[in-house]
C-alpha cells in the first residue's frame, strides 16, 4: 500500500512537474535562457538523472544475481561512457550548436540524405533502449500490486506518452536534476540500512565458497504461475501444491524438470533449483569478475566495454541535455561532474545482487531476478521498515523508468514528426497547432513498436536488452561523432555505408540472439554483444568509403565551428542554432 | 613567427574569420593538439582498463586473497575505476581549457 502511495506520487509529481514546467517557459528560447543559468552541478546532476535508467536501477542487480559479479563491468562502461564523450564530443559539439544527432549529421556532411538515414538509426536505438524500461516497469508494477506484467508496460507507455504529449521533462533541468537525487537516496538509503541491519554481507558461503543459493532457515513457498523448466542443483525434497493437490517429490542433483503452475515448497537449507536458461553457478564461480563462458568470458566483457564505452554519447536523448551548457568549457565541466555523480550512483546496486543471493534466492526459480531491488527490502526487514524501505526502492524505480523513457520518447516523437512525416506527406506550409498534434501523434505511434517487442522481451534480462542498444550506438554513432569531428575527410557515404554496415551486424546479432533465446558459448558471447565486432567493421567501413570517394570535402567551417574556441568574436558561421528556429517538437 | 604576423595589419583573427589558408592552419594545429591530448588521456584509459579484466583472469590469486571478507579481485573490479575515471576526466578538462585559452592569447595578440 505504502509502495503504490510512492510511485503514485512520484509518476504525479513527474508528469505534474513537467506540464508545469512547460507552461512557465514558453518557449524554446525561454528554456534555453533559464538552462543556460544552471550551474555546471545543476545540468551534470539533471544529465545524470536522465541517464540512470531500469538498467541501472534494476537490470545491473537482477543480471548481477543471475550471472555473477561480472555484471558489475556494466555500471563501469556506463560511468566510462561519460569519459569518452568528455574527451571526442562533449565540448566541440556544443559548440556546433547541433541538439539532436541528425541536426548533426546534416550540418557536418552537408548531406540531407545522411539526415534520413541518421533518423532512421535513431529510432531504431530509442525503440531498443525503450523496450527494458517498459520491462522493467512492467515488473515493477507486479511486485508492488500484483497486477499482470503488461498492466505494467501499458500504464508506463500510456503515463510517458501523455506526459511527453504535454511538453513535459523536455529541457527542464530542475525536474531530471531532481530525479537523479531522487534515485540516488532511494537505492543508497535502503542498500545502507540493510547492509547495516544484517551486520555487513551475510552467508558467505553462498556468495564467495562452494555453496549454491539456498534456503533460509524456514522452509520457503515460490509461486510458480506458468508451467517452468528449473534445474536442481543439489539432491532435495520438495512438496508442488497445486490446484489438484499436493505432491512431495525427489530431486538429484543435477536433475532437470518441470515445474507445474502452483507453489513449490523447499525445506530448509535446500539448494534452490535455477530456472533453465540460467547456469547454476556456486558462491566462487559467481564472484569471479572474469572468467569462464558465455557471459562470463573475457570476449564478452570486453565488447560489454567497448560497447557501453563507445555507445553512450550515440544514445538519442544524451545530445540534448549538452545543450543546456553556454559553451564549450562549461560542457567539459559538466561531464567531469557527471563521472563524480554516476561514481556515486553505482556504488549501491552491486549490493542487493549480492544480498538477493543470499536473501531472495526463490527469485532463480522463475528467473525473475530483474526483481531483486524491489524485493529485497521486506525480505530482509519483514514488517513496516521493509514496507517502507520497499516502497522507496519502488518510487525510485518508477523515476528510473520515467525520465529516460520520456527523455527517449521525445527524441523519437520529435525524429517521427520532424524527419519522417514531412517526407511522407507533400504539405507545404504547417501551423504551429499541426505541428504540435503531429508530435503528438508521433509520440503514441513511437510508444507503440516498443510496447509490442516489451510483451515478446519478457524473458530476457534487461541488462541484456540494455546492452543491445549500446551496441547499436556503438556501431552507428560513435564513429559518425569521432570521425565526423575529428576528421576532416569523412564523406556522406562514407558515414552512410559505416552506419549501414555496423548497424546491420548488429542488429542481426542481436536478433539471432533473441531468435535462439541466448545461446552459450563463445558464439553466444559474441551474439549477445557484438560490439567487439560490428565496431572496428563500421570504422573501417567509413574510413575506407571515404577514402575512395571521389569527392575531397573541404570542411572548413564546420571544423572551425567545432573547434573555434569561444570568445574571438568570430563572425557567424553558418551552422544554425536550433534554438533560433524556434521550438522543432511542438513543446 | 606565426606566419599571420607577417601580413601588414592583419590578425590572426582575421584570418580566421575569413577562412583563409592561414586561418586554417591555426585551427588545425589546435584541433591536433587537443586531438592528442583526447588520444593520450584515452591511452591513459585503456591501459588501465584494458589489462584489469585480463589481469584478473590471468592472476588466480586476486580470487583467492581476502580483504575485509571479500575476494581482492571483487575490490578490484569495484573500488579504483570510478575515482580514476573522475581524475583522469578533470585532469583532461584542465589540459583542454588551457590549450583554448593558449589558443585564444594566439589570436588576439596585437
Amino acid at each position: 500500500m505504502i509502495a503504490i502511495l510512492a510511485v503514485a506520487a512520484v509518476t504525479a509529481g513527474t508528469v505534474g512537474l513537467g506540464a508545469m514546467g512547460t507552461r512557465l517557459a514558453r518557449t524554446t528560447s525561454d528554456l534555453l535562457v533559464a538552462s543556460r543559468a544552471m550551474t555546471a552541478w545543476w545540468n551534470a546532476a539533471a544529465i545524470s538523472g536522465e541517464y540512470l535508467s531500469a538498467a541501472s536501477f534494476l537490470g545491473i542487480a537482477g543480471l548481477e544475481m543471475q550471472n555473477g559479479i561480472t555484471a558489475l563491468w556494466q555500471s563501469l562502461g556506463f560511468t566510462a561512457g561519460y569519459l569518452c564523450l568528455l574527451l571526442f564530443v562533449a565540448a566541440p559539439l556544443r559548440r556546433f550548436g547541433s541538439y539532436t544527432i541528425s541536426d548533426f549529421a546534416e550540418a557536418r556532411l552537408r548531406s540531407p540524405r545522411i539526415r534520413g538515414l541518421a533518423s532512421a538509426t535513431v529510432l531504431l536505438i530509442g525503440g531498443f533502449y525503450l523496450v527494458p524500461q517498459l520491462k522493467g516497469a512492467g515488473l515493477a508494477l507486479n511486485v508492488v500490486t500484483g497486477a499482470p506484467y503488461f498492466v505494467g508496460v501499458l500504464a508506463v507507455g500510456i503515463v510517458v506518452c501523455f506526459n511527453v504529449g504535454l511538453g513535459g521533462m523536455r529541457g527542464i533541468t530542475y525536474v531530471q536534476a531532481f530525479q537523479f537525487w531522487l534515485k540516488v537516496f532511494a537505492i543508497a538509503l535502503p542498500a545502507c540500512l540493510l547492509l547495516i541491519h544484517l551486520g555487513g554481507l551475510p552467508a558467505r558461503a553462498a556468495l564467495f565458497g562452494d555453496q549454491y543459493p539456498r534456503v533460509g532457515a524456514t522452509a520457503t513457498s515460490v509461486s510458480v504461475h506458468a508451467p517452468q523448466k528449473v534445474t536442481f542443483p543439489g539432491a532435495t525434497g520438495y512438496r508442488v501444491v497445486t490446484s489438484s493437490g499436493s505432491r512431495t517429490l525427489y530431486a538429484s542433483a543435477g536433475e532437470t524438470t518441470t515445474l507445474p503452475a502452483g507453489t513449490l515448497i523447499l525445506p530448509p537449507r535446500a539448494d534452490v533449483p535455477v530456472a533453465s536458461g540460467t547456469t547454476p553457478l556456486r558462491g566462487s564461480e559467481w564472484a569471479r569478475p572474469v572468467g569462464g563462458s558465455g557471459e562470463r568470458s573475457p570476449v564478452f566483457v570486453y565488447s560489454l566495454l567497448i560497447a557501453t564505452f563507445l555507445g553512450t554519447m550515440g544514445l538519442p536523448h544524451i545530445l540534448v541535455r549538452f545543450y543546456t551548457n553556454p559553451d564549450g568549457p562549461a560542457a567539459r565541466h559538466t561531464t567531469v561532474r557527471v563521472l563524480g555523480l554516476l561514481g556515486l550512483f553505482y556504488i549501491f546496486p552491486g549490493i542487493y545482487g549480492a544480498l538477493g543471493r543470499v536473501l531472495v534466492p526463490q527469485l532463480y526459480v522463475t528467473g525473475a531476478t530483474d526483481t531483486v531491488v524491489l524485493r529485497l527490502p521486506q525480505a530482509a526487514w519483514p514488517g513496516t521498515v521493509g514496507n517502507v524501505l520497499g516502497a522507496i526502492t519502488a518510487a525510485g524505480a518508477f523515476a528510473a523508468f520515467l525520465s529516460t523513457s520520456s527523455g527517449l520518447l521525445v527524441s523519437i516523437a520529435g525524429t517521427i514528426s520532424h524527419d519522417v512525416w514531412p517526407r511522407l506527406s507533400r504539405e507545404r506550409t504547417t501551423t504551429v497547432g499541426i505541428r504540435r498534434l503531429r508530435f503528438r501523434l508521433a509520440a503514441v505511434l513511437g510508444m507503440l513498436a516498443p510496447i509490442l517487442m516489451a510483451f515478446f522481451a519478457q524473458g530476457v534480462d534487461i541488462a541484456v536488452l540494455v546492452g543491445w542498444a549500446f551496441a547499436l550506438a556503438a556501431s552507428t554513432f560513435c564513429p559518425l561523432f569521432l570521425l565526423g569531428i575529428w576528421w576532416t575527410r569523412l564523406t556522406a557515404a562514407g558515414a552512410a555505408c559505416g552506419m549501414v554496415a555496423g548497424a546491420a551486424l548488429a542488429t542481426s546479432g542481436i536478433l539471432a540472439g533473441l531468435v535462439l533465446g541466448e545461446p552459450s558459448g563463445a558464439a553466444g558471447a559474441l551474439l549477445a554483444q557484438p560490439a567487439i565486432v560490428s565496431v572496428p567493421l563500421a570504422f573501417v567501413t567509413m574510413i575506407v568509403v571515404s577514402l575512395r570517394s571521389v569527392e575531397r570535402p573541404t570542411p572548413d567551417a564546420e571544423m572551425l565551428a567545432l573547434h573555434a574556441p569561444e570568445g574571438l568574436d568570430l563572425p557567424e558561421t553558418g551552422v544554425r542554432d536550433p534554438f533560433v528556429l524556434g521550438p522543432r517538437a511542438g513543446a | 613567427m606565426p606566419p599571420g604576423e607577417e601580413l601588414g595589419g592583419r590578425t590572426p583573427r582575421d584570418e580566421l574569420a575569413e577562412a583563409t589558408a592561414h586561418g586554417a592552419l591555426y585551427l588545425r594545429r589546435l584541433r591536433q593538439r587537443q586531438l592528442a591530448l583526447s588520444l593520450l588521456a584515452l591511452t591513459a584509459f585503456g591501459a588501465i582498463v584494458g589489462v584489469l579484466p585480463l589481469a584478473i583472469d590471468i592472476v588466480p590469486q586476486l580470487r583467492h586473497v581476502y580483504v575485509l571478507g571479500i575476494p581482492l579481485a571483487i575490490w578490484l573490479l569495484v573500488v579504483p575505476l570510478p575515482p580514476i575515471f573522475l581524475i583522469l576526466g578533470a585532469l583532461y578538462a584542465r589540459r583542454a581549457d588551457a590549450l583554448d585559452e593558449s589558443f585564444r592569447e594566439l589570436v588576439r595578440r596585437r
